[in-house]
């Protein structure tokens, strides 16, 4: 299932919200639209906390987190962190790092298994993220750019990464993660395919501008429905697209 | 690349032409010319006509050769069709011909210009003009047969279909009457003519269809008679044309009913013939009518014909019906399919670098539809059960569940509503979610005496707090003040209120409440109200009233007796008197100097007149007139005098 939302007009959903397969974080917005969005999709399956961190409603650029566990930057507050704590699952556990690069959802991207991160982080924070989150990590970049967290959009099912990447950058990233990968964009053409939705297992969010083409290679890549797996660019259409696109 | 010509302008006929230029000359230049004139005005003048003429002539023959194309521009296909239908030399001349007129008019212009300047006299000059453009008129009306040709021209490229010749095409050819037109007309919504009789299509026909979301292009041509090429006809031409210069997969139709009047040994001849033209194209042979006779009805003979074609390799057969659509599809379906793997696998051979790896924009378009598939087994994935179950949410349900935003508009909307952050904690008891929590105690971060074992700790105060309770700590009362402290506080409370009424009431006193200000001094005050306040400052009263009293003014008639017969006394000049009679006088100036009054020393002067200025210069600035300036009014008012007269005759 994948839906579109905007937040307060902005369509970079991921930066506002963080999605995983066992809790969402949500922005606190000036209205209740963009909550409701993930509450309608979600009902009682999974908490969904309404949060900041910082004071900012950039949720989603500034924490990381799996199934197993959540990581937010040293800036969160004590109440914002009990508030967290209070919300989220006991089995969830949750850890403040102290780390230079504090928009921790930029420069991580992760699932259930296995993290791609910044290559600049720093060795303590690696050390964490193996052990609050479970993964094995790795340190990478996605199109030759650093951010993962921004570039990459991941799943225990597949993944998106910059539009640019090459097929070999996408062979290597994909044998690592273990996911089927695709390059592709969001909202119309966006390379910021991280901060620009939120995904887990069975339920992705996107940006209002994002186009029917975009959804259907989300859906397809991530699974989401009941569509075949990798369904994108495979079979009879790869000539037509090189036809008409070369 | 430019397929059509539908936009040229339409070529007038000679006649035409000279109207157009000649009355444009008359329309756009000045007519009147006298004789008085200076004769370097009639000069230029008449120079002025011939070289309008010269230049509108060669600006319309201008129009007409960038008009059409030019043939060494466009594809070769496009030039091929244009010189089997409208015969290339024959274009070319007539094209060289209305460039040749339009040097010759510039050649006259020019050479009566320069004789209009020796001219002595108007009559000269005008028949200098006259003889210009009559010689103009006469180049332009030797053009009266390439301009009949090359409107005949324009008009047929207008009709001629939009052939793209580098796009996905199917071109269909084949003897006359085999069934070209019906398989377009099946595959396309080209609304062709199909008749049963032989060369029914005359021209190239195109039809367009999509399949696997491209757009192809299928062209019908003319059927085609086994003869030399220089025997054939500008009809069949067309389709050799067709078949020669276009990057297209060519279905050859047969019929092997031979319905169409040709044996199907002439239909081989055929194929065979012009075989040469198939070179490095996708070919097929389709058998067309096969509700009629099958392949497999020939006789061995032609059997083994048709089988010495197909045996290169190259080329397949394919089997279709028109008439009862079998096989029409598949037909398509095939030689689309090929033409497209053809054309890719061209697409990727010239896209990649000698390594083999497509580089440039082919690698960026493959590196977009690329699913990179891992090596090993897929990762484990997290799905609640719950979610299976999950009904879609849907807006219109009345036993939906209730969202936040349902309750954001129940309480007043967005904006007003605030949502309960406290609502979903998952404490062990619902009731402390709504516990406040102070964030700083005692100037310290609560937070930073959170501790695992503060329920255990918490617990063992509790525990002491009991035994205290128990061992009667609390019941001790020693709250017994002695009699000299709650003395002491007794009055203190009352210094403390006496400070504060104090303070009001001098409050109430300095604020104005939009009263003038008066200095104390000119203030009447009551005589109780000093005595008052003496009294209460602890002095003695008595005093300070008996002065009070001899002092005042006792109004009324004096209780003494004034100083007998003072005024029937001899006036002296007494000075006192004389100053206070002077005071009394009214005065003709004015009592005090306002001018002067209050200003201390000269700067202040100088300083008072500035302000002065200032204030007058936004009067000063505007300049209103006002109604102390002189005006005169009109003397005729308008509105008094105009319209109707209800007295005369001048009623309007």
């Amino acid at each position: 299932m994948a839906v579109r939302a905007q937040f307060e007009n902005s369509n970079e959903v991921g930066v506002f919200a963080r999605l995983t397969n066992s809790y969402a974080i949500v922005a606190v917005g000036a209205s209740e639209n963009f909550y409701s969005v993930f509450e309608s999709e979600l009902q009682d399956v999974i908490p969904i906390c309404h949060a900041t961190i910082a004071g900012t409603r950039i949720v989603g650029r500034l924490t990381v987190g799996n199934r197993k566990g959540l990581l937010v930057p040293t800036t969160t507050t004590d109440q914002e962190l009990q508030h967290l704590r209070n919300t989220l699952p006991d089995a969830v556990k949750i850890q403040r790092i102290e780390e230079r690069l504090s928009a921790l959802g930029n420069v991580i991207c992760c699932n259930d298994h296995v993290a791609i991160v910044h290559p600049d982080l720093e060795r303590e924070t690696e050390e964490i993220i193996a052990d609050v989150l479970g993964v094995e990590v790795f340190r990478q970049t996605v199109a030759d750019n650093v951010l993962t967290g921004s570039y990459m959009a991941l799943s225990n099912q597949g993944g998106i990464v910059h539009p640019k990447t090459s097929i070999r950058d996408q062979d290597e990233l994909s044998s690592l993660l273990q996911v089927p990968l695709v390059a592709g964009s969001i909202n119309r053409g966006s390379p910021v395919v991280g901060a620009g939705m939120v995904v887990n297992d069975w339920l992705a969010v996107t940006g209002l501008d994002t186009t029917a083409t975009e959804l259907s290679v989300i859906e397809s890549v991530f699974r989401l429905g009941e569509m075949a797996p990798g369904g994108t660019g495979q079979g009879p259409n790869k000539e037509s697209i090189v036809e008409s696109f070369y | 690349m430019k397929t059509t010509w539908k936009d040229i302008a339409p070529v007038p006929t000679h006649q035409e032409f000279l109207d157009i230029v000649l009355s444009r000359t008359q329309r756009q230049l000045p007519t009147q010319i006298r004789a008085g004139f200076k004769i370097s005005r009639i000069r230029g003048f008449y120079t002025r006509k011939v070289k309008y003429t010269q230049e509108t002539f060669g600006d319309k023959f201008q129009a007409i050769l960038d008009g059409f194309p030019r043939l060494q521009d466009i594809h070769p296909f496009h030039k091929d069709l244009m010189n089997t239908l409208y015969d290339a030399d024959h274009f070319r001349i007539a094209l060289g011909q209305v460039s040749t007129a339009k040097h010759l008019i510039e050649t006259v212009s020019r050479d009566y210009v320069r004789l209009i300047k020796y001219a002595q006299s108007l009559f000269q000059c005008k028949q200098l003009k006259r003889a210009a453009l009559g010689r103009m008129a006469t180049i332009c009306r030797r053009l009266k047969d390439p301009l009949v040709y090359l409107e005949q021209v324009r008009q047929h490229l207008g009709r001629l279909p939009s052939i793209d010749p580098n796009t996905r095409t199917l071109l269909i050819c084949g003897y006359p009457n085999v069934g070209k037109s019906s398989f377009l007309k099946n595959i396309t919504r080209a609304d062709v003519d199909v008749q049963p009789y032989a060369f029914t299509t005359k021209s190239l026909f195109v039809g367009h269809f999509d399949y696997k979301y491209l757009r192809f292009q299928a062209i019908d041509t003319p059927g085609i008679l086994d003869h030399p090429l220089e025997e054939m006809n500008t009809i069949e031409m067309q389709s050799i044309t067709a078949v020669a210069h276009l990057r297209s997969a060519i279905l050859y139709f047969m019929d092997l009913s031979e319905q169409c009047g040709y044996s199907v040994q002439d239909q081989i001849k055929l194929y065979h013939s012009i075989k040469p033209l198939f070179a490095n194209k996708i070919v097929y042979i389709i058998i067309n009518k096969i509700d009629v006779r099958r392949p497999e009805d020939l006789d061995p003979e032609e059997q083994a014909q048709l089988q010495e074609i197909l045996k290169s390799g190259d080329v397949e057969m394919l089997q279709a019906s028109c008439t009862t659509t079998e096989g029409v599809s598949a037909v398509k379906n095939a030689a689309c399919d090929k033409l497209l793997a053809e054309r890719v696998s061209q697409k990727l051979k010239s896209g990649s670098n000698t390594a083999g790896t497509p580089g440039g924009r082919l690698g960026d378009v493959l590196a977009r539809i690329h699913v990179a598939q891992p090596m090993g087994g897929v990762r484990e994935t997290f799905i609640p059960e719950a979610v299976k179950e999950l009904k879609k949410y849907d807006k219109n349900d009345p036993n939906r569940p209730r969202l936040e935003r349902d309750l954001e508009e129940e309480n007043g909307g967005a904006g007003v509503y605030s949502f309960d952050m406290q609502r979903d904690y998952t404490l062990a008891n619902k009731d402390w979610n709504h516990d406040k929590i102070p964030e700083v105690w005692n100037g310290k971060n609560i937070y930073d005496f959170v501790d695992p074992d503060i329920e255990k700790k918490l617990a063992a105060l509790e525990e002491e707090e009991e035994k205290l309770e128990a061992d009667g700590y609390y019941e001790s009362d020693e709250s017994v003040e002695d009699a000299e402290d709650a003395d002491t506080r007794m009055k203190a409370d009352l210094i403390r209120e006496k400070r504060v009424l104090m303070r009001n009431d001098a409050k109430m006193r300095k604020s104005l409440k939009n009263r003038a200000q008066i200095p104390r001094s000119a203030k009447a005050k009551k005589l109780s109200q000093l005595e008052h306040g003496l009294d209460s400052a602890g002095y003695d009263v008595d005093a300070a009233g008996d002065r009070a009293r001899s002092q005042s003014v006792v109004r009324g008639r004096p209780l003494s007796r004034p100083d007998a017969g003072a005024d029937d006394a001899m006036d002296l000049d007494d000075p006192k008197q004389a100053i206070a009679r002077a005071k009394s006088r009214a005065r003709s100036q004015a009592a005090t100097d306002r001018r002067n009054d209050g200003v201390v020393d000269e700067m202040a002067r100088t300083k008072a007149d500035r302000l002065f200025k200032l204030g007058q210069k936004k009067m000063n600035r505007m300049a209103r007139q006002g109604e102390a300036d002189r005006h005169t009014t009109a003397s005729l008012p308008k509105h008094l005098f105009t319209g109707k007269h209800s007295f005369s005759n001048q009623r309007r």
